[in-house]
């Protein structure tokens, strides 16, 4: 009898173990595990988390995404960078396979992506071949730019060039403000612009496309510029927000009526009620805010390069472009705008061009360029 | 059985300021070899012992007089501020007692129970140009100019994050004077003033140095509370050591930089070491 027992637990135990095994190399057999890096602001880890990913898994069944790591504001992309190249090194897994994150065209620069093609993305084709070319091995897969928003209450016509916003701040001293460029990019996006007023245009090109330390000394024109906003600045004392978010509670709290902000971040905050109602937003020109794409890139030694790169063709498919319009972020699509849905296409202006988005310099030049207006420009 | 932690520190702590140290001094090679690739400005030993250009580079930039002199003057006052506080709440406690000390010392502890980034957020709506500050003295006709972004802000929040653990060490301090003593100051016809000098202050001396030691140290190394309500330049070192890691992508000048900030809170510890030796003296502990 007790014997019995015994064996009928044994059996038991060893069925359990055996159908535990056998669930368990089944699930593992079918599923493709993507890891993805994130590196942004708290509306695109939003994004990803909330309704990328999800719809993707919905779609995908055998496939899973995981997020490993999420960077808020990047503050670790050094760090991360370094383990990329060190893993690369190496010739070790670096432990993510599909990175989005501000260095992607960096580590393309430097050949540390796996190169993107049509064969294994086939949706790469209806991206614009600017853009291609701009993420240096990365793949564009969604992109916002800077504006300028103002409070239609205090302003009845916005400017329409830099000469005028430049006028306008002189004008009305103390209800502008763009913040400090190394903290967010909508100030720099500010900065950067002035700065590109006295830039020739084969200037620009190159320093968004090379390294090229000689030619920052041509920025000395438009520090200067910047630098006489000192007193015209929120504050009036040469002080700058500390980042978007800083710029975007002067702007809800009403301390200013002009500022420069990320298009996703403003309409986003439209939408939820944290910015007023009557706060518009204008593109402006001569030169124009920049902006430009946000880029995913796989690296060399992903363990699951083909997965990685059949989720990138997803992302850049009509479907997540929707949700990349007209979910949360309310961001740009990096495909052209007809191939959204209606909805979509009315909220932009017929003829929006993508690749037309005034890029940035390149990240090496970019991180030079805040270093000399931290130098430069606030307390001076 | 004090290996583990000693290893423990070594290998987590000791061996990446090592490896810091060596980097500042020029050693790019081994395991530094990554983060001199991808860092600007990097400078190299070039085959010699070792070369001090990045600390040459850092001492040369315009922007290192004005952060030292802003770390140096904002730790000062904060600290000085910070003492005159704690010892006037630990005074009030022992000498008078009652209610208002009580609830003094009540709110004094809240600080500690908010994280420091929601308070430098309230601070900063607080004392920002449409904040209930300068909304109170507008109402009067007064338009005073607003205070975030400048030193006085990063020293009234650097006031708010110590002033806790101050007023307990203090407070603390002041409890453990003997009522004898203070009695028998007064019979022999001691004014307060002369008690308070003669004989408080120099009975709670140690915690006192402990307070300004750890004060002085902790607001040295602050990045928060500047980060949110300081000007941009000059600012404190926190914050500019995160600035060359990550936005300007210099991590041998940001190194550089801790190392400044480390020697000058060593110059601070030395007190606190000779604070501590002295009450293990006392307590004939050594």
């Amino acid at each position: 009898m007790r014997k019995n027992k015994l064996v009928s637990i044994l059996a038991v135990a060893g069925l359990a173990v055996a159908t535990l095994g056998f669930t368990a190399s089944t699930s593992h057999a079918a599923v493709f595990q993507v890891r993805l890096y994130v590196s942004g602001d708290t509306n695109v880890e939003k994004m990803w988390l909330t309704e990328l990913i999800p719809a993707f898994e919905k779609a995908n069944p055998n496939y899973n995404v995981d997020v490993s790591s999420f960077d808020l504001h990047g503050k670790n992309d050094a760090l991360t960078l370094a383990k990329i190249m060190a893993a690369a090194k190496l010739k070790k897994d670096a432990g993510f396979d599909v990175i989005e994150a501000g260095f992607v065209q960096e580590l393309g620069l430097k050949g540390f992506l796996t190169i993107p093609s049509t064969s294994r993305i086939p949706n790469i084709s209806k991206v614009p071949d600017s853009l291609m070319e701009l993420a240096k091995g990365g793949i564009p897969y969604r992109a916002s730019t800077v504006l300028l928003a103002y409070n239609s209450k205090v302003v009845a016509t916005p400017p329409k060039t830099m000469d005028d916003l430049l006028v306008w701040i002189k004008a009305n001293p103390g209800r502008f403000t763009y913040n400090q460029p190394s903290g967010g990019g909508s100030g720099y996006a500010f900065a950067q612009s002035v700065i590109d007023k006295y830039m020739t245009d084969a200037d620009i090109k190159t320093l968004v496309n090379e390294v090229n330390k000689p030619l920052q000394a041509k920025w000395k024109a438009g520090f200067d510029v910047l630098k006489s906003l000192n007193p015209y600045t929120y504050g009036k004392n040469g002080t700058y927000p500390s980042g978007n978010a800083a710029t975007l509670s002067l702007v809800s709290n009403g301390s200013v009526d002009m500022a420069t902000v990320w298009s996703d971040q403003f309409l986003s905050g439209l939408k939820a009620g944290t910015i007023p109602s009557y706060w518009k937003v204008a593109q402006i020109s001569g030169p124009a805010l920049t902006g430009g794409p946000a880029m995913l890139g796989v690296p060399k030694g992903s363990r699951q390069g083909v997965a990685a790169q059949r989720f990138i063709n997803w992302v850049l498919s009509p479907a997540a472009q929707n949700i990349i319009v007209g979910g949360t972020l309310n961001g740009y699509p990096v495909i052209p705008v007809t191939l959204l849905s209606e909805a979509n296409q009315s909220k932009f202006a017929v003829g929006t061009d993508i690749s037309t988005l005034r890029p940035g310099y390149l990240s090496s030049n970019s991180t030079d360029f805040k270093n000399q207006w931290a130098l430069e420009v606030p307390g001076k | 059985m004090a290996l583990p932690p000693i290893l423990v520190l070594g290998i987590f702590i000791g061996l990446p300021i090592g490896l810091a140290f060596f980097l500042s001094i020029g050693y790019t090679g081994g395991l530094n070899e990554v983060i001199s690739i991808i860092g600007q400005d990097v400078r190299g030993r070039d085959g010699k012992l070792f070369t001090l250009q990045a600390y040459k580079d850092v001492i040369a930039d315009p922007r290192f007089a004005g952060d030292l002199k802003t770390t140096l003057i904002v730790s000062f006052v904060a600290t000085i501020l910070v003492l005159i506080f704690s010892i006037g709440v630990g005074l009030l406690q022992r000498l008078r007692g009652g209610k208002l000390s009580s609830i003094l010392t009540g709110l004094s502890l809240t600080p500690l129970f908010i994280p420091v980034v929601i308070s430098s957020w309230a601070l900063y709506t607080f004392y920002g140009s449409a904040g209930l500050y300068r909304t109170i003295f507008n109402s009067f006709g007064l338009d005073i100019p607003q205070i975030t972004s400048t030193m006085l802000a990063v020293i009234i929040g650097s006031i708010w994050t110590s002033l806790p653990f101050a007023i307990l060490m203090v407070t603390s301090g002041f409890q453990s004077v003997p009522n004898a003593l203070i009695e028998a100051a007064q019979d022999a016809g001691a004014s307060l003033i002369t008690i308070i000098r003669t004989v408080m202050l120099p009975l709670a001396l140690i915690p006192i140095i402990i307070v300004a030691t750890f004060t002085s140290i902790g607001v040295l190394g602050s990045f928060t509370i500047p980060y949110f309500l300081g000007p941009n330049q000059p600012t404190m070192f926190g914050v500019e050591i995160t600035n060359f890691f990550t936005a300007y992508n210099r991590p041998q000048q940001s190194v550089v930089m801790a190392f400044i900030v480390f020697a000058a809170a060593s110059g601070i510890a030395i007190s606190y070491i000779w604070a501590n030796f002295r009450s293990a003296k006392e307590s004939g502990r050594v």
